[in-house]
């Protein structure tokens, strides 16, 4: 029954399954790129993908588009679940008009990430468009505006992804810069707000698509972009393992995963990480990697500010996210990118219940000019706001040099942290023994008869009696001084402690983090 | 009878370790254990009467510390050693010192075991006592050139061997200058490493060669006597693999006479307790004596096996004086066994070592099937030891059935977080050749066996290729059961009373 | 679905054709419907029925295009993607292609006994750029490619572990 209807109902499927038809789905892996339903096809679980809007098309008529109406209208829109976990999804359809935005796309797009505001999913954006449709003109750009009002509805509400796989031009690149975290494919997926024809137009420079706005530039010059993968395969598989870290929304706990990994095992090579010479560089990663559960530590933006180490890990199945200094960059110094990078982060994890994990090895901010106009200041305070702001579980683990106003800002005790330990290499002061001493011995230096044999007995006097985690200690701002080799037990033990932290604040609307 | 042996310090770890111990528990006599900090949780500590931290995980700093060692001794009221094999077996100084400390070292005396150590001085007393033996460089080379000449002289390929070399290592094969310039370099450094010393001499490859073993016992009055000879023919880098008693090539007559020839090479070094005797065997049956190893050899069991002796009693017993309670012709071989030793190696990476944590074991058995293991679930293999892991050992009546059951051992072995060579063997031991009993030191590259296991291991992933595409259909159900449940959790979303 | 098998290159098909409840499914694999039944399962280990055939699996790796595994003690890796992998790879090359133009990876685990080049040192491939010990042996590692020591990560003494980036080589 009703035979004719069903055969019109497959026919105009099948259409709508194939996007902006054979010839475009060609070219479009011609260039290296899949398509938005095998992306798709690619993120989510076999088979649970439910796409809607499927049929939408747009409404145009002015500059002839009512002859180039396609169905989906340049967006793939739909649920599905990863590993299990629901998401709510929208990939642009390059295939279809370029993949450029319409009125009828961003309410495709809207109205998935209400769903998912409803109901306490993840949102994940896959980009690969043209940008704004131009025949549409102000409607697409108000279509815009629409999609960044939902990406700050959701912000901190559920986990936000954008996976950048071909361009995204103009406002089109706001969008993602307001998700939570955004991998782009290397040599595929290009951002900038100004293209190249229009910046040698404007500017007389003459740059690539991909040295202005490439997937390596954002990750490691601009920090847009918080992974770089090698190719859309992997762009999936960092979604999925990001996934596995989170919950599905603010109110729920993050999974608690079984790794297998014994809480109590000890490292007695620990304490061999760090040279005898606290001149000497070490890498921070390596004590990152014996501390987590089964040596597993996903690290973020790694491209972007390398003398700041940020990322999740699990320590006994739980989600840790964990930011330290990286003395092997820049001495593990603190500047302006190295602040951004450790608040974003700081910020997202108090979104979503993660407790945060800072191990500190800092000589101090980077000093100079560049610095200074740049406003180091300013983003500098950045840090101290995140880390007061947050109310997750908060232990710091204080492993070699933690100077002056670098010592405060790396989550110490006052700033409302939980738990600080502090290893026996630990150096906590104003100043290094060296420059302490020479502001503060200055007048008995210059009179002295042999200047330097002084400055080495006071020097040596001020490192014993200050450069050490004991005058912390007690004071109570460092709650324990550990064993190295003891690290992990303790930061489990931490943790399990403060798994019901409840923390009371004055209510207000917000509150005014210097931007 | 007080002075017979009632305790005995183990200096060693591992299976042989484990072996010592099951034969002191035999004969009531405690054993004493001593471990690193590795070795922490081994079994061997776990069986012992008593065992004794000596020092971190450095062999330097715990199995080869003698001092600590016989002071362990010493303290413990162990009243003889037996030092296994490697570390301080086949040393000198160690076997003196224990006579210093009054601890009566089971293996023979320090200067016996000087002579068979310096490979050059041991062929001076063979050819004195006309035991025939190899032709090659006539004295230790230091220098890398004078390598080269001899190497030049002599034709490649040439091996290049460490006097003080032991159980296959410091030697190597190389083809061209080049790789001798290169194996100069690192045989060196090697034998620096492990003895202290480094003193290298080159010798002409001869291929298709045989390696076959006798085994010695001779006690303190003058008895000796050798048990059979074992055929140690598959190797890779001069390591043997596949050891077995007795030899296809080896018949009673030829066993009378080259174990003869044994026995006055032992008799020749006044050597005391087990040993070996190594020979080469040429494709024309030439036998040429190779040197004599100064302890109990890995490959034991399968002698044990033919011959129902248990050899750690034996070296006891000659410790204590005793004499050997049998004579030469007492002695039959009974049956065939064959050995497999189970590496922690990766077969395809050039057999590099394999370590970490050994997640689950199966440890084959039924009859005639013998394991020496220190595995068990949970237990880790370490980076800072040999690669041996244990030895499957069986026995059948003949060689066939010793064959068979092997096959079926190795395919029972199940040693789950390393790779071993299991797959090779049971390809080396299905294949033709080894059936026909074509055996020698270079048969894996002469029957390109790597060649065969990968096509053997194709075979084999094919065979399992269904049921493997299954387990991934219903990975991602598996997957869902690994993460916990978030439909209770979403109460609380519902729930949730607006908040900033 | 298809899938191809890397260790001999063949090609299957297979698919969850129905789930029947009780950990119980049907499966398709190469056309013909199977039968199988989940016995247990744990964090990484799944035992189950094919057929009335006992099957037990470890799964080791799995990503978007590949998952590895040890199916009775033998181990298999499946691409899962086989026919995007032209189109994925065009931009980039193969999966680790990038890595092995730079990195030069350690194969083994063990102690750096000796560093034998330098920063900046023009070196062929097989040239011996350090030898680890590990379990009494001294290994070799030598270059996998012409070209110029761009920065070194090893230390004298030092411990690696398996597929530890080891140098720099442009």
């Amino acid at each position: 029954m009703h035979s004719e209807k069903i055969k019109n109902f497959l026919h105009k499927r099948r259409q709508a399954e194939q996007s902006g038809g054979e010839e475009r789905v060609q070219g479009q892996h011609d260039k290296g790129k899949l398509t938005a339903r095998e992306r798709i096809d690619l993120l989510l679980d076999e088979g649970s993908f439910n796409e809607i809007d499927a049929m939408t098309t747009h409404h145009y008529y002015e500059f002839d588009m009512q002859n180039k109406k396609f169905f989906g209208d340049g967006v793939v829109t739909g649920y599905g679940t990863i590993h299990g976990k629901q998401v709510f999804l929208y990939a642009y359809d390059f295939t279809v008009l370029g993949g450029t935005l319409s009125e009828m796309g961003a309410k495709k797009i809207t109205k998935v990430m209400e769903h998912a505001t409803n109901v306490g999913s993840p949102i994940i954006g896959i980009i690969d468009s043209g940008g704004a449709r131009i025949q549409e003109g102000i409607l697409s750009l108000d279509g815009f505006a629409s999609i960044f009002y939902h990406n700050q509805l959701a912000s901190g509400v559920v986990p936000q992804i954008t996976i950048s796989v071909g361009p995204s031009a103009g406002g089109a690149v706001y969008s993602p810069a307001m998700t939570d975290f955004v991998i782009m494919a290397d040599k595929i997926a290009t951002m900038f707000v100004t293209g190249p024809e229009v910046v040698k137009t404007v500017l007389g420079e003459d740059v690539s698509f991909d040295e202005l706005g490439g997937a390596m530039s954002h990750g490691k010059n601009s920090g847009v972009a918080h992974f770089v993968a090698k190719n859309e395969y992997q762009c999936m598989d960092i979604v999925k393992t990001l996934l596995s870290y989170l919950p599905q929304n603010s109110t729920e706990e993050p999974p608690i995963v079984e790794t297998g990994d014994d809480p109590n095992r000890m490292d007695n090579n620990l304490i061999n990480i760090i040279p005898e010479n606290p001149l000497q560089p070490y890498d921070m990663k390596e004590i990152i990697h014996s501390v987590v559960d089964n040596h597993v530590f996903f690290e973020i933006h790694e491209l972007f500010a390398p003398n700041v180490i940020v990322g999740f890990a699990r320590l006994h199945g739980k989600t840790i996210g964990i930011v330290a200094n990286q003395p092997m960059v820049l001495a593990g110094a603190l500047d302006i990118d190295s602040s951004n990078k450790a608040s974003r982060f700081i910020r997202f994890c108090d979104c979503y219940g993660i407790p945060i994990i800072t191990l500190v090895d800092t000589p101090g901010y980077m000093p100079g000019t560049q610095q200074e106009h740049a406003g180091i200041i300013r983003h500098g305070s950045k840090l101290l706001y995140s880390y007061c702001e947050a109310t997750v579980p908060k232990i710091t683990l204080i492993i070699g040099k933690a100077y002056g106003g670098a010592y405060i800002a790396m989550s110490s005790k006052n700033l409302g942290t939980d738990m600080n330990y502090a290893w026996p290499t630990a150096q906590i002061a104003v100043l290094g023994s060296e420059a302490a001493v020479r502001i503060m011995n200055r007048k008995e230096l210059d009179t002295a008869k042999d200047p330097a044999a002084l400055k080495k007995q006071l020097v040596d006097n001020f490192t014993e009696k200050f450069a050490n985690p004991y005058v912390a200690a007690s004071y109570g701002t460092v709650d324990s001084v550990i064993d190295p080799a003891q690290t992990r037990p303790a930061l489990i033990r931490a943790l399990d402690a403060l798994a019901n932290k409840r923390e009371r604040r004055i209510p207000r609307k917000h509150g005014n983090i210097n931007l | 009878m007080n002075d017979m042996i009632k305790k005995i310090l183990i200096a060693n770890r591992g299976e042989i370790a484990i072996r010592v111990i099951k034969t002191c528990n035999a004969l009531g006599i405690k054993s004493v254990a001593v471990y690193s900090d590795e070795d922490v949780n081994s079994k061997h500590v776990k069986m012992a009467s008593e065992a004794y931290h000596i020092g971190q995980a450095s062999p330097s700093q715990s199995y080869l510390n003698m001092e600590k060692i016989a002071e362990t001794a010493v303290s413990s009221g162990a009243d003889a050693i037996h030092p296994g094999y490697g570390f301080l077996s086949e040393n000198a100084d160690f076997a003196d010192l224990c006579e210093k400390k009054g601890l009566n070292f089971i293996g023979p005396s320090g200067n016996s075991m000087r002579l068979c150590g310096d490979k050059m001085e041991c062929k001076d007393a063979m050819i004195k006592a006309k035991v025939p033996t190899v032709p090659g460089s006539p004295g230790i080379v230091e220098e890398v050139e004078k390598a080269l000449d001899i190497a030049h002289t002599i034709g490649y390929p040439v091996l290049l061997k460490s006097v003080f070399g032991g159980g296959g290592r410091g030697i190597r094969l190389v083809h061209d200058e080049k790789e001798l310039r290169e194996a100069f370099e690192i045989a060196s450094g090697e034998s620096k490493a492990a003895f202290g010393k480094s003193a290298l001499f080159v010798e002409k490859f001869l291929p298709k060669i045989r390696h076959i073993e006798f085994q010695l016992a001779r006690d303190k009055h003058g008895n000796a006597v050798h048990i059979f000879e074992r055929e140690c023919s598959i190797q890779r880098r001069h390591q043997k693999l596949i050891e077995m008693s007795p030899s296809p090539v080896v018949d009673q007559k030829i066993r009378d006479e080259i174990g003869e020839l044994a026995v006055k090479a032992a008799v020749a070094v006044d050597y005391l307790n087990a040993g070996t005797a190594e020979f080469l065997r040429l494709d024309d049956g030439t036998f040429y004596f190779i040197e004599i190893n100064a302890r109990l050899q890995v490959e034991h069991p399968v002698t044990e096996l033919v011959s129902g002796l248990d050899l750690v009693k034996l070296q006891i017993d000659i410790a204590n004086g005793k004499e050997i309670p049998f004579k030469q012709k007492d002695l039959k071989v009974n049956g065939c066994s064959i050995e497999c030793r189970i590496n922690a190696e990766d077969t395809f990476l050039d057999f590099a070592p394999s370590t970490g944590k050994i997640y689950d074991v199966n440890i084959p058995s039924g009859p005639g099937v013998r394991v020496d293991t220190y595995l068990y679930p949970g237990c880790t293999v370490s980076p800072y030891y040999d690669s041996l892991m244990g030895k499957l050992i069986t026995w059948g009546q003949n060689f066939e059935e010793a064959r068979q059951r092997m096959t079926l051992a190795l395919s029972d072995f199940y040693i789950e977080g390393v790779e071993t060579a299991i797959p090779l063997y049971k390809t080396i031991l299905e294949s033709k050749e080894f059936i026909e009993g074509d055996l020698s030191t270079d048969f894996l590259d002469r029957f390109k066996i790597l060649d065969r296991l990968r096509d053997d291991m194709k075979k084999e992933a094919s065979g399992k290729s269904e049921a493997a595409l299954a387990a991934t259909l219903i990975h991602s159900e598996f997957l869902k059961h690994k993460i916990r449940s978030h439909k209770e959790h979403s109460v609380r979303w519902k729930t949730q009373v607006d908040r900033h | 679905m298809k899938f191809k098998l890397e260790n001999t290159d063949e090609n299957l098909d297979g698919e969850i054709v129905k789930s029947v409840g009780n950990n119980e499914f049907v499966l398709k694999i190469q056309g013909r419907e199977r039968d199988l039944k989940v016995i247990t399962m744990t964090h990484d280990k799944v035992e189950f029925m094919l057929d009335s055939v006992y099957h037990t699996t470890k799964y080791i790796e799995n990503s978007t295009s590949r998952i590895t595994l040890v199916i009775d003690g033998v181990k298999l890796s499946f691409n899962k993607r086989p026919e995007m992998d032209k189109i994925v790879y065009k931009n980039s090359g193969a999966d680790s292609a990038i890595d092995s133009q730079l990195n030069l990876k350690s194969q083994i685990p063990g102690r750096v006994v000796s560093i034998n080049v330098a920063t900046g040192d023009s070196i062929k491939k097989g040239d011996v750029v350090c030898v680890l010990e590990s379990m009494k042996m001294q290994i070799s590692i030598k270059s996998h490619k012409d070209g110029v020591v761009k920065s070194m990560k090893l230390k004298q003494g030092a411990s690696v572990a398996k597929n530890d980036v080891l140098a720099e080589i442009e």
